[in-house]
C-alpha cells in the first residue's frame, strides 16, 4: 500500500537534510514561549496604540522565522527554498503594518 | 556535509557554549537545496501560506474601514484560550521535532511516541477552540453578526481545519512508524508531514496576535 504521506515525488531530496540539535530546539521551543507569553501580557493589559501593535507584530514575525528556520530546518539551505518563509512573512507582515499604520 | 550524529547532541556539551559551537549545534552545514520532506508537500504549503497570508491583509485592511468596531469586538474574545492554543501548537511542533531527530537515529519506537504526544496537544488545540466556537454559538454569534466576527471567526474556522488535517497526517504517520515503515534511511514521510505540521504552527503565530492582540 502506498505511503499515506510522502508520495515519493521526490524522496530522495532530503537525504541529506540536516538535523537541529535536541538542546538548540529546546533553547528555540522555550524562546518561543516566553515571547507567547509577552504578547499574551501585552493582550490583557488595558495598554494599546501602534507602538505596541508594531511590538507584537515584530514579536509575532520573528517566532514565525523561527520556526521556518530551525524547525523547518529552511536555515541551512541554498538558493530559493532557503527564503520561502522569510518572503512570506514579508509581505503579509508588511501589509498588516500599512494597514494598522494607516487605520 | 551532513554529520548524522548532530541531532543526538553531545554528553556534556554547553547549551550556549562559543557562538561557533552554538551555530554548529543548531544546524550543520549543508549543500542541500531542497527543504525537508516530500516537494509535493511544499507546494501545497506554499498555496496555503498565499491563502492565510491574503486573509491576513485582507483582515488588516478591512479594519481600517472599521476601526472602533473590531477593538471592541476583539475584547469579547478569550485571550486566555488562545495563548493555551498558541502553547499547545509550539509544543506539538517541538515534539514533531524530536519524532524527526528520534527516526533520523532509528530510534522507531521513540519517534512514534513524540508523534503521538504531538497528537495529543493538537487534541487540545481542537478542544479549547472547539470549546471557544461553541461558547459563540451559543451566545448567538455567526458569520453574518458583524464584520469583525465574519473574519474571526472564518479565519480561525479555516485555520481549524487545517489542524484537523494535520492530526490525520501525523496520526497516519505514527501508524506507520509502529509497524516499523520509516528508518534513518527513510524518513521522507516522517519530514513531509513534519513539515506541514510546522506551517499549521507558523500560520496560528500571526494569526493569534492579529486577531485576539493587535488594536
Amino acid at each position: 500500500m502506498a505511503d499515506p504521506v510522502s508520495t515519493g515525488v521526490c524522496d530522495a531530496m532530503s537525504e541529506n537534510t540536516p538535523t537541529i540539535s535536541v538542546k538548540f530546539a529546546s533553547g528555540i521551543y522555550v524562546l518561543l514561549v516566553s515571547l507567547t507569553l509577552v504578547t499574551w501580557f501585552v493582550g490583557r493589559s488595558s495598554l494599546q496604540g501602534l507602538p505596541l501593535s508594531m511590538l507584537v507584530l515584530v514579536i509575532a514575525l520573528f517566532k514565525a522565522q523561527m520556526v521556518g528556520d530551525y524547525f523547518m530546518q529552511l536555515k541551512p539551505l541554498q538558493g530559493m527554498w532557503r527564503w520561502v518563509v522569510s518572503l512570506w512573512l514579508l509581505i503579509p507582515g508588511s501589509l498588516i503594518a500599512i494597514a494598522f499604520y494607516l487605520s | 556535509m551532513f554529520d548524522p550524529a548532530a541531532g543526538q547532541g553531545q554528553p556534556g556539551e554547553g547549551p550556549l557554549g562559543a557562538a561557533g559551537e552554538w551555530r554548529n549545534a543548531a544546524l550543520p552545514e549543508t549543500e542541500n537545496r531542497y527543504p525537508p520532506g516530500d516537494l509535493a508537500i511544499w507546494v501545497f504549503i506554499l498555496a496555503e501560506l498565499a491563502v492565510f497570508g491574503l486573509f491576513f491583509a485582507s483582515y488588516a485592511f478591512t479594519r481600517m474601514q472599521h476601526v472602533a468596531l473590531f477593538n471592541q469586538y476583539q475584547l469579547t474574545l478569550d485571550r486566555t484560550s488562545a495563548l493555551i492554543n498558541t502553547v499547545a501548537l509550539l509544543t506539538s511542533s517541538y515534539f514533531v521535532v524530536r519524532a524527526v531527530q528520534a527516526i533520523k537515529s532509528n530510534d522507531t519506537q521513540l519517534c512514534q511516541r513524540w508523534l503521538w504526544a504531538a497528537i495529543a496537544m493538537a487534541a487540545l488545540f481542537i478542544a479549547v477552540k472547539g470549546h471557544e466556537f461553541a461558547h459563540h454559538f451559543a451566545a448567538g454569534i455567526n458569520l453574518s453578526t458583524n464584520t469583525f466576527y465574519m473574519f474571526y471567526l472564518s479565519l480561525t474556522f479555516f485555520h481549524f481545519m487545517h489542524v484537523v488535517m494535520g492530526m490525520v497526517i501525523l496520526t497516519a504517520i505514527a501508524l506507520k512508524a509502529r509497524k516499523g515503515g520509516y528508518s534513518a534511511s527513510e524518513h521522507t514521510g516522517v519530514e513531509t508531514g513534519a513539515s506541514y505540521w510546522h506551517m499549521v504552527d507558523m500560520v496560528w503565530l500571526i494569526l493569534f496576535p492579529l486577531v485576539y492582540v493587535m488594536r
